[in-house]
């Protein structure tokens, strides 16, 4: 691989992968498949799912290099994490995802903090809490927390204005905050 | 600018508990005002615990070949994605190893002989033939009683 490409930022590799430059494509997976498959992962919960859109992501973009337009304004990642999103809310559809444990019930009644579950049914049971949430709590609470974004890039991600991104963070996290006291008794 | 407890708790709830990582504008306000309150550092330990508990969610890390999965993946790809009118001319020119020039020459001379071919044709229309004496060629022909070579 030619080690130029590696000193080349995102938008320079795109217009050689234009050009079918193979090896500034491969540069680029490189680069970001982790990245990215972090955020599908997040979203739809299986690992074979996430690295399946991952790689659909990624193939579209080299079949179709000129669906990203520089001009638009929207940096490299801030578009392939729109496209990753996408395709995850897709596969979700089809999907109807969520497979949690059976055993789990919940009661109207209120169980408390000492009901006692083992670490599994506590990581479906947040997972759980976690993608009941609105679709855009989701994603706001996934990119601003488990990805570290700031709220300007998450807000242009999801596509509204900062403010307004605050107020999903805050709404995303005050359910969860609710929920993880009654079942789990953290927080 | 000080904080009070409302301001100080959606900073919480927007910037998570770690304040040394609040925007750089708020960071020192908020700084102070947990230093000076016992009610505050009391809600900054609640918003800790509960971040550990986000923090449990399950991850299971990506394949190791992933990235190279997805190279290979394009690679049968690569020929289709090369194929369309530009890359089919330029593969033209390097197979009969013609320059341009030579090129454009050969191209413009079967136009020119294209042109040509068709008005000779259409010329050769005006002049044609009426069906009655098409008829009557048939007819001649049908009551030839010569050698049939």
């Amino acid at each position: 691989m030619d080690t130029k490409l590696l000193n080349l930022d995102n938008e320079s590799l795109i217009c050689r992968i234009k050009e079918g430059n193979h090896d500034a494509f491969a540069t680029l997976v490189n680069r970001h498949s982790n990245r990215f498959y972090r955020i599908a992962y997040r979203l739809v919960s299986s690992k074979d799912d996430a690295e399946d859109i991952v790689q659909e992501a990624f193939l579209k973009l080299w079949d179709r290099p000129n669906l990203w337009n520089p001009g638009k304004g929207a940096k490299f990642t801030t578009w392939f994490y729109r496209v990753v999103i996408n395709l995850c809310f897709d596969h979700r559809k089809k999907k109807k995802l969520i497979n949690l444990p059976e055993d789990i019930e919940f009661s109207d009644e209120n169980p408390g903090p000492d009901v006692l579950y083992d670490v599994h049914q506590k990581q479906a049971l947040l997972d759980r809490f976690i993608h009941e949430l609105p679709e855009r709590q989701q994603l706001a609470l996934n990119l601003c927390f488990y990805e570290g974004l700031s709220n300007y890039e998450a807000a242009q991600i999801i596509g509204v204005k900062v403010k307004a991104l605050q107020s999903l963070v805050m709404r995303a996290k005050t359910t969860l905050k609710y929920n993880v006291k009654r079942y789990l008794g953290g927080g | 600018m000080t904080m009070n407890l409302e301001q100080f708790k959606e900073k919480l709830l927007m910037y998570g508990a770690d304040i040394r990582c609040w925007p750089k504008d708020i960071r020192s306000s908020g700084l102070k005002a947990l230093y000076s309150s016992p009610e505050l550092q009391k809600l900054v330990e609640d918003e800790e615990r509960f971040e550990r508990v986000l923090n449990t969610r399950r991850y299971e890390e990506p394949s190791r070949d992933l990235a190279g999965r997805i190279v290979a993946a394009a690679l049968p790809k690569k020929k289709k994605a090369q194929r369309n009118l530009g890359v089919f001319f330029s593969e033209v020119l390097s197979e009969f190893s013609l320059s341009r020039r030579t090129f454009a020459a050969v191209s413009v001379s079967l136009i020119f002989t294209l042109i040509v071919g068709f008005t000779i044709g259409y010329s050769n229309l005006s002049g044609h033939t009426s069906a009655e004496q098409y008829e009557t060629h048939l007819e001649d022909f049908l009551n030839y009683e010569g050698d049939v070579l």
